[in-house]
Parts: C-alpha cells; sequence; structure tokens
C-alpha cells in the first residue's frame, strides 16, 4: 500500500499529470486482474461488434430464407439458422451491437437527466429538492418494468428512439437520488462557501466546482448502470417489448427460446445469444466493482 | 469614516419540527450585533463556539441571509447586495476561512483556485492571469512552479497562505478571517499570523479576525468584542478589555488564559478559582432569566459592557 | 414513534394519488377504449358516438377519472373483452397463483440468504466466504429471464426433474392431496430460479452487516467477558443484524413484481404477470390497467410496511 501512495504521490508531483478521477480508476484497475480482464474483453467485443457489423450487411442477414430453416451449425452459418432461415451468428453480431447501443444510449440519457436534477436538488436543497426528492422516490417504488411495457405498447410510431425515451423516462431517479445526496454533502465543505465568497454564480459551482468532485462516483455508477440497462433491454425484448422486430436484438435471439422445441433441441439459437448477456454483464459488473472499490479505498486512504 | 459598520444585525434559524416539518421555533444565532471597524485596523470578534461570532462574519459577507439590521460598507448600505454573485461589494470584502483542507477545492489545481476570483471579475488572458497567480503566490511566499500543483501536496500552513492568496487576489479592502490558524499546528500558526500583519500594512488591509483564542486575538487585534449566544457582553480596545474588564464573561474568558510562567502559575490558579467562584454567584445579576446578555452600556467612547442598570459591578 | 408512522401514512397518500393519475394517463395514451372492443366495427359511426356520449368519454379528463377512479376503490375495473368477463374476476382467478409464487420465493430467498449471508460474514475470507461472494458477484451480474432460462432448460428439459409449464398437472381434482402437490411441485423450479438471484443481495447484506458488527466495542466486550462464539453470534450479532432484513421483505414486492413476470412467462404458470403479458399483446387494456395500479398499490404499500417497521427496529433510518 505504502509503495503504491508513494508512486501515486510521486506521479502526482510531476507538473504534467493531474489525477484526473480517470487516471487514479485506471491505476486502480490495473491491478484488479479480474476486472482487467474484463474491460480487454469488453473492449474486444466492441471493437469487434462495430468493427464486424460495418462489414454485415443487415437486411441480407434478417431476410428470411425458407431454404434454410433451422439449421444447425455448419461451415456456412456458424450458429446455424433460426425459424426464418436467418444466420444466427450474424444476427449475434447485430444483436450485440444494438444491446449496447441502446444500452449505452440510455446510460448516457438518464445519467445526464440524473446528475442535472440530483446537482441541482442536492445543491440548492429546500422545498423543492423535499419535492423533487419525494417524486424520485415514488418512481422508485413503482414497478417500472410493467410501467415501461405499458408505455411501449401504448406508443403508435414504435421506434427505436421512443424506446430509449420512454426507457430513460423511468430510469433516471437511482443515479439523481446518489447525486442529489453527494451534492448535499459537498455542498457543506468551505470550498462551496470559498466561491461565493469569490463572486462565482450558483451555476458556476455546481459545474465547476462541485461536479468535478462527484466524477469518479458518476463514473462508477454509470458503469454499473450501463450492465443494468443492456439487462432491461434484452429483457424487454425478450418478453417482445423491446426492439422492434426488424432490428434484433440480444434478447430477440433469447425469446426464440420461448418455443419449447427450440429450448430444448436448438441451443445453438438462444444460447449462444444467453451466455452472451451474461458475460456481458458479468464483465460490465466487474469493471464496476473494480471502481466501485477504488473509490471507496481511496475514501480510506484520503 | 468607518469602513464597515453592522446595525443591530440579526441572523435567525429557523427550526422545522412536527409532523408537517413546519417552522416551530427559531435560533437566535446573532442577536442584534453592532460594531464599527475603522480603516486599517483590525477587530477581534471573540466567543465559545456557538457563540454566533462565526455566522456573524458569514452574514457580513452574504454567506447567510440576515433577518434584520444593516450593514454599511464606508457608510453605503451593502443590505442584501453581498447576496448576489456579480456584487460590487465582492471585490472589497474577502474571506480566509477556517480549515485550509476543505476550503481549497481538492480537484483544482494552484492556478485555477487562486485565479478564480481574477476570471470572475477581470478580463485577462491566459498568460496575463498566469502571471498575476505568480505574483499573488510570491507575495504569500510559494514559488511560482506551484501552480500546477493541487492542494493536498502542501502542508496545512501552506494551503492557508494559497487561501489568503486568492483572498487578496482582487485588492480587497475588508478580510473577514474566520479562525484562520486554529485548524494549524501551533508551530505554523504564529507564522501565518505574522504573515497576515505583513500584509495588512503591505496592501493597508483590515481585518474582522473571528477566533475563540484570546491570546491571539491579543496579539492581532486592536479592538475587541465579546460575543455569548448571540449578543454581545463587552466591546472596546484591545487595552480595555484586558486591562479593565467589566462583565463577569469577560473576566472569566481571561482568567482562562494559560499563563506561560511557572512561578505565577500559583497565584493565576487562586485568581481563576475566584473568578469562577464570582460567576456562578453572580451570573443572575449578568443575564437576564433566559441567560442572555443585557443591552451593552456605554463606559467611554470606546468601551462598553452589557452590565446591570444598577451601575459599574 | 407514532409521529414517524403517521408522517409515512401521510406521504402514502399523494402516493396513492400519483400513481392513479399516472394510471389513468397510461389507460388513456393506450389505443382504444372500453368501446372498441365491444363493438363491432360495422355499427353506424352514429350509434358509436351515441355510445360514446353515453359512457362519458367525451367528458373531460377529469371527470372520466373521477368516474374511473370512484368505480376503480369500488373493486369494478370494466370488462375484459378478451375473456368477456369482468377484470375484477379474471384478476382474482390468477392472483392465487401470484401469491403463492411471491411466498414460496420469498421463503426460498430467506432460506438461501440467511445461512449463506452468516457463513460469509462469521468466516469472511475463507475459501467458503470467497464461494459465496462468488456467487453473489454472478447472481448480481445475471439478468433473471437468462438465469430463469437456462434453469428450464438444465433442470427442466434436460434432467426432467420438474414440470416445465403451468401451476399444476392437468386433470387432478382441487381439493385433493395430490392436487396440492402437484401446485407445489410446479412452483419449486420459477421460486427457486427467482429466489436464487433475488437472494443476493441479501446474502451481500448480512455479510457486510456482520463483518461490521463483530468488530463494535460491545461485541469485543462480550467476547473479552468471556461469551462464546456461538453465544455471541445469537444473542449479539444476529439479533441486531437480522431484523432489518426481515423488514426489507416490504420492499422486496416491488422486485418480485417484476421478477414474476418474466418466470411466469418462461415457465407458463398461470398467474398476473403472464395475464399482463397476454392483455398487452391481445390490447385487452382494461386488464392491463388494472393490473399495473394494483401492482403499483402493492408496491406502495410494501414500501410503507419496510419503511415502517425499519423506524421501530433501526431509529437511525427514521425518515426525516
Amino acid at each position: 500500500m505504502n509503495k503504491v501512495t508513494g508512486r501515486i504521490e510521486e506521479e502526482l508531483r510531476d507538473p504534467s499529470t493531474s489525477p484526473s478521477s480517470w487516471t487514479i480508476l485506471w491505476r486502480e484497475l490495473k491491478k484488479d486482474k479480474l476486472a482487467l480482464i474484463s474491460l480487454i474483453f469488453l473492449g474486444l467485443t466492441i471493437v469487434a461488434v462495430y468493427g464486424v457489423s460495418l462489414v454485415l450487411d443487415q437486411k441480407q442477414i434478417v431476410r428470411v430464407d425458407l431454404f434454410a430453416l433451422y439449421q444447425p451449425p455448419s461451415a456456412e452459418f456458424w450458429l446455424g439458422t433460426d425459424y426464418g432461415g436467418r444466420d444466427v451468428f450474424g444476427q449475434l453480431f447485430i444483436g450485440t451491437r444494438n444491446s449496447l447501443s441502446i444500452g449505452i444510449i440510455v446510460t448516457l440519457l438518464t445519467g445526464t437527466i440524473g446528475i442535472l436534477v440530483g446537482l441541482i436538488s442536492g445543491y440548492f436543497g429546500g422545498a423543492a429538492d423535499n419535492l423533487a426528492m419525494r417524486v424520485v422516490d415514488f418512481f422508485m417504488i413503482l414497478p417500472t418494468l410493467m410501467i415501461v411495457i405499458a408505455f411501449v405498447a401504448a406508443v403508435p410510431k414504435y421506434s427505436i428512439v421512443s424506446f430509449s425515451l420512454i426507457m430513460t423516462a423511468f430510469l433516471w431517479m437511482g443515479i439523481a437520488r446518489l447525486i442529489r445526496s453527494k451534492a448535499l454533502q459537498e455542498k457543506e465543505l468551505e470550498y462551496v462557501k470559498a466561491s461565493r465568497t469569490l463572486g462565482s454564480s450558483h451555476l458556476k459551482i455546481m459545474f465547476t466546482q462541485v461536479l468535478p468532485n462527484l466524477s469518479s462516483i458518476i463514473i462508477v455508477t454509470m458503469t454499473l448502470n450501463l450492465a443494468a440497462n443492456i439487462g432491461l433491454e434484452s429483457g424487454l425484448s425478450f418478453l417482445g417489448f423491446g426492439f422492434p422486430e426488424s432490428t434484433p436484438s440480444l434478447g430477440t435471439l433469447v425469446s426464440y427460446a420461448r418455443n419449447p422445441q427450440t429450448l430444448e433441441y436448438r441451443w445453438w439459437i438462444w444460447l449462444p445469444a444467453s451466455l452472451l448477456i451474461l458475460v456481458l454483464m458479468l464483465s460490465i459488473n466487474n469493471v464496476g466493482q473494480a471502481l466501485k472499490r477504488a473509490t471507496d479505498a481511496r475514501q480510506r486512504r484520503g | 469614516m468607518a469602513l464597515l459598520e453592522v446595525r443591530d444585525l440579526k441572523v435567525y434559524f429557523p427550526v422545522y419540527g412536527g409532523i408537517f416539518r413546519r417552522i416551530v421555533d427559531r435560533i437566535k444565532a446573532v442577536d442584534g450585533v453592532n460594531l464599527t471597524i475603522e480603516p486599517g485596523h483590525t477587530y477581534g470578534l471573540v466567543g465559545e463556539s456557538g457563540s454566533g461570532k462565526t455566522t456573524t462574519g458569514r452574514a457580513i459577507i452574504g454567506l447567510n441571509p440576515i433577518t434584520s439590521g444593516q450593514i454599511l460598507f464606508q457608510g453605503e448600505d451593502i443590505g442584501w447586495g453581498m447576496r448576489g454573485h456579480q456584487s460590487r461589494f465582492r471585490k472589497d470584502i474577502q474571506m480566509i476561512f477556517q480549515d485550509p483542507y476543505s476550503s481549497l477545492n481538492p480537484k483544482k489545481r494552484i492556478l485555477d483556485i487562486v485565479s478564480e476570483p481574477l476570471r470572475n471579475f477581470e478580463k485577462l488572458t491566459p498568460a496575463e492571469e498566469k502571471r498575476r497567480v505568480q505574483e499573488l503566490l510570491a507575495q504569500v511566499g510559494l514559488s511560482s512552479e506551484t501552480i500546477y500543483k493541487y492542494p493536498h501536496e502542501f502542508s496545512g500552513g501552506q494551503r492557508q497562505r494559497i487561501g489568503i492568496a486568492r483572498a487578496i487576489a482582487l485588492k480587497p479592502k475588508l478580510i473577514i478571517a474566520d479562525e484562520p490558524v486554529s485548524s494549524l499546528d501551533v508551530s505554523v500558526q504564529a507564522q501565518v499570523l505574522n504573515f497576515m500583519q505583513d500584509i495588512q500594512k503591505e496592501l493597508h488591509l483590515t481585518y474582522l479576525f473571528i477566533s475563540h483564542d484570546l491570546g491571539i486575538i491579543r496579539h492581532m487585534c486592536d479592538h475587541i468584542g465579546i460575543m455569548y449566544r448571540g449578543r454581545y457582553v463587552e466591546q472596546g480596545t484591545t487595552r480595555e478589555i484586558f486591562e479593565n474588564p467589566q462583565h463577569i464573561y469577560t473576566k472569566r474568558l481571561l482568567a482562562a488564559i494559560p499563563d506561560l510562567d511557572p512561578s505565577q502559575r500559583g497565584k493565576r490558579q487562586r485568581q481563576r478559582q475566584l473568578i469562577y467562584q464570582e460567576y456562578d454567584k453572580e451570573f443572575s445579576q449578568y443575564f437576564d432569566h433566559d441567560g442572555l446578555a443585557y443591552a451593552l452600556r456605554p463606559l467611554s467612547d470606546t468601551h462598553s459592557a452589557a452590565i446591570p442598570g444598577r451601575g459599574q459591578g | 414513534m407514532w409521529k414517524t408512522t403517521l408522517r409515512r401514512f401521510l406521504i402514502m397518500i399523494p402516493q396513492i394519488i400519483l400513481l392513479s393519475i399516472l394510471v389513468f394517463m397510461m389507460a388513456k395514451a393506450l389505443p382504444g377504449d372500453a368501446l372498441s372492443g365491444l363493438l363491432d366495427p360495422s355499427v353506424d359511426p352514429s350509434m358509436i358516438e351515441a355510445q360514446r356520449e353515453k359512457l362519458g368519454l367525451n367528458n373531460p379528463w377529469y371527470v372520466q377519472y373521477w368516474d374511473w377512479i370512484t368505480k376503480a376503490i369500488q373493486g369494478d375495473f370494466g370488462q375484459s373483452f378478451r375473456f368477456k368477463m369482468p377484470v375484477t374476476d379474471l384478476i382474482g382467478q390468477r392472483i392465487t397463483n401470484t401469491i403463492w409464487l411471491s411466498l414460496v420465493t420469498l421463503i426460498f430467498t430467506y432460506l438461501i440468504a440467511i445461512p449463506l449471508g452468516i457463513i460469509s460474514g462469521r468466516y469472511n475470507d475463507t475459501w467458503g466466504d470467497r464461494l459465496i461472494t462468488g456467487y453473489t458477484y454472478l447472481g448480481f451480474a445475471a439478468p433473471l429471464f437468462i438465469f430463469s432460462l437456462l434453469m428450464l432448460w438444465v433442470f427442466g428439459f434436460h434432467l426432467q426433474a420438474f414440470p416445465t409449464e403451468g401451476s399444476v398437472t392437468p386433470g387432478l381434482v382441487p381439493g385433493t392431496l395430490e392436487y396440492s402437490f402437484s401446485k407445489i411441485y410446479h412452483i419449486l423450479l420459477p421460486a427457486l430460479s427467482m429466489a436464487l438471484i433475488t437472494t443476493v443481495s441479501t446474502v451481500q447484506y448480512l455479510r457486510s452487516e456482520i463483518i461490521d458488527t463483530k468488530q463494535r466495542d460491545f461485541i469485543l466486550t462480550a467476547r473479552a467477558k468471556g461469551a462464546s462464539e456461538s453465544r455471541i453470534y445469537t444473542h449479539h450479532i444476529l439479533r441486531n443484524s437480522l431484523l432489518p432484513i426481515a423488514a426489507f421483505f416490504g420492499y422486496e414486492i416491488t422486485g418480485l413484481i417484476g421478477g414474476t413476470v418474466f418466470v411466469e412467462y418462461i415457465f407458463s404458470y398461470p398467474g398476473m404477470g403472464q395475464l399482463f403479458l397476454n392483455s398487452i399483446m391481445l390490447r385487452d387494456f382494461s386488464v392491463v390497467t388494472a393490473l399495473v395500479l394494483l401492482y403499483g398499490i402493492a408496491s406502495i404499500l410494501g414500501s410503507l410496511i419496510s419503511d415502517i417497521i425499519l423506524s421501530i427496529v433501526d431509529p437511525r433510518i427514521r425518515i426525516k
């Protein structure tokens, strides 16, 4: 521990390096083998999925081929075909890309709203904060899954945009609550008061003084949220309330297992997607938990 | 003309209670404080924790809302003006904070910390800004390479110097120093205090010096106000307070100052006991039935004390 | 104490009103209304219009809301056009199945969490603890639907140890012992699948709580006085840690509701979750609306119960 601390201090003394949250978290992450492997796996997956899907022709993959229904894995179809004769392997790539994309989009959207609401609410406090947190509590109690499903069914022109907006509308509360409680602690510190006496506006203090001090916690939460959002999206697609059928998601592939015949005899259709979801979520969680430990350790040390 | 005049300042905090969390009571943190500070002087505000001295300082600079009263700066009412972030009084009144650890943002470089007021009030190019910050750091005795470092790389005393550099960046006239050395090692305290005096001469600063430590107050201040539970019990020049204290509370505070001369120890100990006995005995004469101090009565041009109406005690 | 409880009750009232408005808005947003399912499309439009007027569908929204909520309070959620029966009766048929499923899941959750949490916390940093921590890691990351599907695939289809669908073997007479056994048999696999995932957070909580408590001064004092290790655990540590866990069951309700939707769908278990999904797919929206309202109220009540119990058990977490 001492050696590590010493090294960190040494690096910090160098005027060219800044101890941004990223560098500190990265340093901690490198020590955690499992998390590092997870991160490498995630990186490779992202490169592979987005790279290959550039080459793959989505239209061709989702085209129904009646002469190749339920083909087991072969040299032509590495993971066989589904009930429409579509290549499962290709769908796996496109599905992963779609699931990752929506996961990232929803995480960024919920993160932005959550950070804004939480920061403003916690920083100013008072009656508005009280009311905002009552509303947040209320939405956090609700069975979000069913309401999201109902809204998905209610939207007339259903698209990926409306899907991500519906998910966002019901998922920003957790991060808002967290950021709010941290902002509440942070604003009591004297540097915030000092900024006031130095003539900085509330807006400036919130975003340039308080927010940087919440960056570690934001990075950790967003990482864990990404895993949760991918899980929720694939779950909804599995139930048939996620992506439209024309854009396959990992959950869509898993949903073919609803056919008992497919579940029992045609593992190649649903099992790879299931395992991929599992491994993706495990990896993202590993990274997130390692980052979380890193920030905790920092607090203990500081 | 006085640089700062505070007239009948009151700061009350609401207490919430009951099922609906409504205001059920108010804590009178500052309850009718009057004080006047002449330019170039150092005014000491003394009291135990919870006496309202810090709240007074924060109310003057606009960190706490004022319930009632007036604050005049160079004869002009700054009123609620201090609460707006771009008030013109901001440049003239600055603050040095108690805790040099939490008063500097840990995520900011020294350059960003010291230049924060400059960015708010002066339009400087980055190069000018950097030069100004280096000048300010030189003024507080820190080398110019420190601008790219972060607060945690400095000792407490160094941090407090950075805090001072930031406070003098806008060339203020009045600096409110809220227990500026109480969280520093004793060995560093004197260093920072002397430095504050040097810089006061150099920049013609006026200080409102808030502290619970009478030794430091005596060293720094020419006028003193003593607070107890939100009210003044006595105020006067340092000489008047230390050599001719009138209020029993002031006497008690003075008696509690440790004496460094061991030969006097026994004598001091006996004196202290006497004053403590007197304090317990005569408490009800000096405070009303709520345990609060009476209104101040003038004893001389500069000296006044909250002593009961029947004359000097 | 009573003040906290009363305050918590008062918070619940706007919550339920807000929920009902949200559900009402959702019902309005869902395509079609009470008439579109009931009437033949070939009926004269002016007839439909007259019917709409009669049913109050042209009233301003707040009047409609009021009509709807007063009926809902009396248990009238309208008709299911698909099953041609009152929604209340329809839900009544399914609710017992879901309650049983949830109950068995809850029992499994605690049966798994308590021993694992205690072993993990008491013997922390042993290989047993590491194994359990590994499991919680996995369970925390694994989505319920993937895990349930794998359980169904392995235990239902491959090993054929459990039934793969339904809530009871068809043909059995209700009330017989065989019937009851069959019901339990059908619940086991879905409930276990759900419990194995939901229990993870409780295991983690119990573990950290025990590790935290066992270094506290009062435990060290008890140990110094010569109390046996098992006595320390049963009398001091567990008494402190288990009560909050028992109180968590109210919070679990929201999670259970989401879980039953997936599990009932995967195991073709005829409960409310399955009814919900079917009704959405069949556009039987009066059922959907009623179910969302019901689930919402269950969640709100669950958190109310947990908040109140926790505030009694642990004064530190009393709501401000």
